[in-house]
């Protein structure tokens, strides 16, 4: 198995794989820090170009794109506070954070790194453990992916600062969302109150970037004061210069939490239905949850940012493997790398592992090998990046919005979902004014079709509603969900016991 | 150095606006009422190219999925006339518009040209007992409404299974599950019993993982000598997904012409072919005229259908 | 301070009020929903589901906000409301221009009127300051979306342009 895949990789450094390889993965960085373009799209952009050459060259192309553009996200999140791509939700939480507290090039290095050790582990670990992985993806029926939703949601409730009932109340306002717009099984129009415009629902991706980039922009633009900001918003130049090795080290000291958010993330990309970015919200999550100061969570530190960027390229690497061994995407992005597969004629199944095992095991070094060049993209685009960060906000708002508008129009190339985009952006900013958070509601609008979807086809399937309960992994999920939401509880009250042991660190109500 | 950029960026603005030449001037759109990545997304994406080459003009696929494929059915309609919008149907169109989920019908577009065919196979899981359709039939028969079937609710894949169910006078049970991938992932998993599915899915059939019982062509498929069909079976049923290119109502005759031109041509692209062929789909062209005398009895056709169902809402 | 809380309208107590309030009337409009035979729920019950849990928790919230308060009031300078709603209105005339306009007119004036509200130009070397930004962002995106990206922006009804 890994004589194979040594094979493989000798092959994939000749020449006509490298360069689309190189090529992809740039590629994918550059449109994965472009908010508006997503990596979807990017691949779409590149699939064309490899019509032409054969099967590998452009799978190694197209990998180079997933593995670049999930790296990609990061750059946006960290230095904008805005996901590039949806998978970098987490990173937002901790490394725009860092980075407001002065160490832009410390949070993006830590993403990049962990992005890196995250999807080479996963991809290591991928290679030796396909089978009964999949082969458990493969028992998830309408019940087990109904209670696995419900799980992640709960996973993510508890979640929040303020309060649990807060949490709750965000996720439903998400699954909400997705109830706009047409059934998703008879295509009854719901709550469109007979216009068009409703038709089509909430396309997800003009929703999380309205969500997202008001939210961030707004709370910058009324911290400034007329004219004076310009002179304020004009930050130094950072420090370019920082100690790769320390901060190598720094992921390197988390041994636990490293493995731990790239099992999270290799799962979820295992189990169709749900992407990158349900899966780095819910490593976020879990490393908030193992660690024992889970209030520093969302201050800028190193822990939130592997967690989130670990676990979202161990992700790609379980998506692959669920596209190969079973032809199942499981995200938008997965879908068109699935379809670029049936374009050059490759039948996914798990004859493909040992019928084409050449090809198979190519595409795993492709995998593997785009984690280094990305490393070395990032290491040349990192300076022009963290420019972005002494561009003044007056050009800076703008710009960043024109891309967002972008991006929502070419989703469908219609203009309806830039009115969507205005639409969640004062949302957005409401949450935020409210101090509502936003994961739950990003998490509540990626599973809310599918919640639905699989409820109905469990009942569908047999009426009998007990059958949640009664089969074994969906009750097992079901009570993880209990047990995940009592959890938060408990670690809540200890904390508030902490706190009040400190009485000069109290907040004073 | 910005100002050269810049320099060179207004007049890009500027020459774009102002080219004045025959149609195509610009680039061309063509909708895809689904995601990409789906199944008429990928016998798509290989044909704009000879499309384009044989065109003279960048050809684009905007994906405009949701709703079943009605919300791009919508936005093709509202599109103007000028041969720049295009928009991408199968025989959905039909049954959307019978079953009631869109009022948009094939009768509201100028045909083009009719560019592929996929037959449909009745799949089972490998974790069903039957080998072959009669063991099937015989089982439906014995114990009505247990069988299930993963399809899309009032579209194709729910209506050859209904096909089937009414030659056969038996009672299947269904679960909506939209798109193939979805369904595959269900019946591998042995959550439902049957799919409409088809060539694209040999490779699970060759590793034990499925069963074809009987593919819907009048004879049997050479990539499947050993798989029947409905029709020596004694079920006269002959099911195929065709796929073609319509622009709205009122497109100018020579744009069509061109059009229809250009579609000829893309057909005969020996990549597009190889594309098809490993895709389980047949090339399948059929002018302006036919297509349009194509999808006049087809229409036909799926209204009775939806009527026998019991699924007709107009 | 200690004691009795007085109760007040505040953040929480409105967004829980909006909650109830909004998931409530959806609630009835959703009872309206056709059923079809083939499928054993309608596709009103799910969001009933989704809309009688955000009620609860939205009522949940109220009571909490009358009974506890919620936490202290924000530290630090007033927030500039003002550039806040200036920056929707220009995003939202944006949004309404864009396919008048077309893009590359509406993005232009969009990126130099935003830019002008947020910092305004003083100087003539300010003023030429924005209006390059303004059509260095138009150029680019124009470019990489429609050439490179196969993204075709809107054209204007207005102007054709």
């Amino acid at each position: 198995m890994f004589e194979q895949l040594g094979t493989a990789i000798l092959d994939l450094l000749q020449l006509k794989f490298l360069v689309p390889l190189v090529i992809g993965t740039f590629v994918g960085v550059v449109g994965g820090a472009l908010p508006g373009v997503t990596i979807t799209m990017t691949i779409i952009v590149v699939l064309p170009f490899t019509f032409g050459l054969d099967p590998l060259q452009g799978l190694a192309a197209m990998t180079g794109v997933y593995v670049g553009g999930s790296a990609g996200g990061l750059v946006t999140a960290v230095l904008l506070g805005i996901p590039g791509t949806p998978s970098a939700i987490a990173t937002t939480f901790d490394g725009y954070t860092m980075r407001r507290n002065g160490e832009p090039g410390r949070a993006l290095w830590l993403g990049i790194w962990a992005s890196c050790f995250g999807g080479l582990l996963g991809g290591v670990f991928l290679i030796a453990t396909t089978g009964p992985l999949a082969a458990i993806a493969l028992e998830f029926g309408p019940w087990e992916f109904f209670a696995l939703f419900i799980f992640a949601l709960s996973m993510v409730v508890g979640l929040t600062e303020d309060s649990l009932l807060k949490g709750l109340l965000a996720g439903t306002f998400g699954l909400l969302v997705t109830t706009f717009g047409s059934d998703p099984i008879m295509s009854v129009p719901r709550f469109t109150f007979g216009t068009e415009f409703l038709r089509g629902g909430f396309d997800f991706l003009p929703v999380l970037i309205g969500i997202f980039a008001f939210a961030q922009i707004m709370t910058e633009l009324e911290k400034m004061h007329g004219g004076s900001g310009s002179g304020g918003a004009r930050a130094a130049t950072p420090n370019l210069k920082i100690a790769q090795l320390k901060v190598i080290g720094e992921i390197l000291a988390r041994p636990v939490l490293l493995l731990w958010s790239t099992a999270v993330g290799l799962l979820i990309g295992v189990l169709p239905a749900i992407g990158g970015s349900a899966a780095s919200v819910m490593a976020y999550d879990q490393a908030k949850k193992i660690s024992r100061r889970p209030e520093r969570f969302g201050t800028g530190i190193p822990e939130g940012i592997i967690a989130s960027e670990s676990s979202n390229n161990a992700n790609v690497g379980g998506s692959l493997v669920t596209i190969m061994a079973f032809g199942i995407p499981g995200d938008a992005v997965t879908a068109v790398m699935l379809g670029a597969m049936t374009i050059h004629g490759i039948q996914s199944g798990p004859l493909f592992m040992v019928q084409e095992a050449k090809l198979a095991y190519g595409i795993f070094a492709a995998y593997l090998l785009a984690h280094p060049i990305m490393i070395i993209v990032m290491a040349l685009g990192a300076r022009f990046f963290l420019r972005v960060v002494t561009v003044p906000k007056s050009a800076l708002v703008p710009i960043v919005l024109v891309l967002c508008t972008v991006g929502a129009y070419a989703l469908k190339n219609t203009i309806d979902n830039v009115w969507v985009l205005a639409l969640f952006g004062v949302f957005g900013y409401a949450l935020v004014k409210l101090k509502f958070p936003l994961a739950p509601v990003i998490l509540g609008l990626i599973l809310g079709d599918q919640i639905e979807v699989n409820l109905v086809r469990a009942l569908m399937n047999d009426p009998n509603p007990l059958l949640f309960v009664t089969r074994p992994i969906s009750a097992l999920l079901l009570g993880l969900s209990v047990a995940s939401v009592l959890f938060s509880l408990w670690q809540r009250r200890r904390q508030a016991a902490r706190l009040a042991a400190l009485p000069e660190t109290a907040p004073d109500f | 150095m910005t100002k050269l950029v810049l320099a060179a960026a207004a007049l890009a603005i500027l020459a774009s606006g102002s080219a004045m030449a025959a149609y195509p001037e610009r680039p061309v759109k063509v909708i895809v009422p689904w995601a990409a990545g789906g199944d008429t997304d990928n016998i798509f994406r290989p044909f704009v190219l000879p499309l384009q080459k044989a065109l003279g003009q960048t050809v684009v696929i905007a994906n405009i999925g949701g709703a079943s494929g009605t919300v791009g059915a919508r936005e093709a309609k509202n599109s103007p006339p000028d041969g720049y919008t295009l928009y991408v149907v199968h025989d959905y169109i039909h049954l959307t518009y019978y079953t009631g989920v869109a009022d948009v019908n094939y009768s509201d577009f100028e045909p083009i040209c009719s560019v592929s065919s996929t037959p449909s196979v009745l799949t089972a899981s490998a974790k069903t007992k039957w080998k072959s359709l009669k063991e099937l039939i015989d089982d439906a028969k014995a114990n009505p409404g247990t069988v299930s079937v993963g399809a899309t609710l009032g579209s194709t894949s729910h209506f050859f299974p209904a096909l089937i169910e009414k030659a056969a006078n038996v009672k299947f049970k269904y679960v909506s599950y939209d798109g193939l991938a979805q369904r595959m992932n269900a019946i591998l998993g042995g959550h439902i019993d049957l799919t409409d599915g088809n060539l694209t899915q040999k490779g699970k059939v060759d590793a034990g993982q499925l069963r074809f019982l009987a593919i819907a062509t009048e004879k049997r498929a050479p990539e499947l000598p050993d798989v029947p069909t409905l029709k020596e079976s004694g079920y006269d049923i002959e099911y195929a997904v065709t796929r073609g290119l319509l622009a709205p109502k009122g497109t100018p005759d020579d744009i069509l012409g061109k059009l229809d031109m250009a579609c000829s041509e893309a057909v005969k692209d020996p990549a597009f072919a190889a594309s098809m062929k490993a895709q389980g789909t047949d090339v399948k062209y059929l002018g302006r005229k036919e297509y349009g005398e194509f999808l006049r009895k087809n229409d036909e056709i799926n209204k009775s259908m939806a009527k026998e169902l019991g699924l007709l809402k107009r | 301070m200690r004691g009795f809380v007085r109760p007040r309208l505040t953040g929480d107590a409105v967004a829980g009020l909006v909650a109830v309030s909004v998931s409530v009337w959806l609630f009835f409009v959703a009872g309206d929903l056709p059923q079809s035979a083939l499928v054993p729920i309608g596709p009103g019950f799910y969001p009933r589901l989704v809309l009688g849990a955000t009620a609860l928790a939205g009522a949940a919230l109220v009571l909490r906000a009358f009974l506890v308060g919620s936490g202290a009031p924000a530290a630090g300078p007033a927030p500039n409301y003002r550039l806040v709603l200036v920056a929707f209105v220009l995003f939202g005339l944006y949004v309404t221009l864009l396919p008048l306009l077309g893009f590359r007119i509406a993005t232009f004036l969009f990126v130099a009127a935003m830019q002008s509200a947020i910092d305004p130009p003083r100087t003539r070397r300010a003023l030429l300051v924005v209006t390059l930004v303004a059509l260095g962002t138009t150029a680019v995106t124009y470019l990489v979306f429609e050439r490179y990206l196969y993204v075709l922006l809107p054209r204007g009804t207005w102007t054709d342009f």
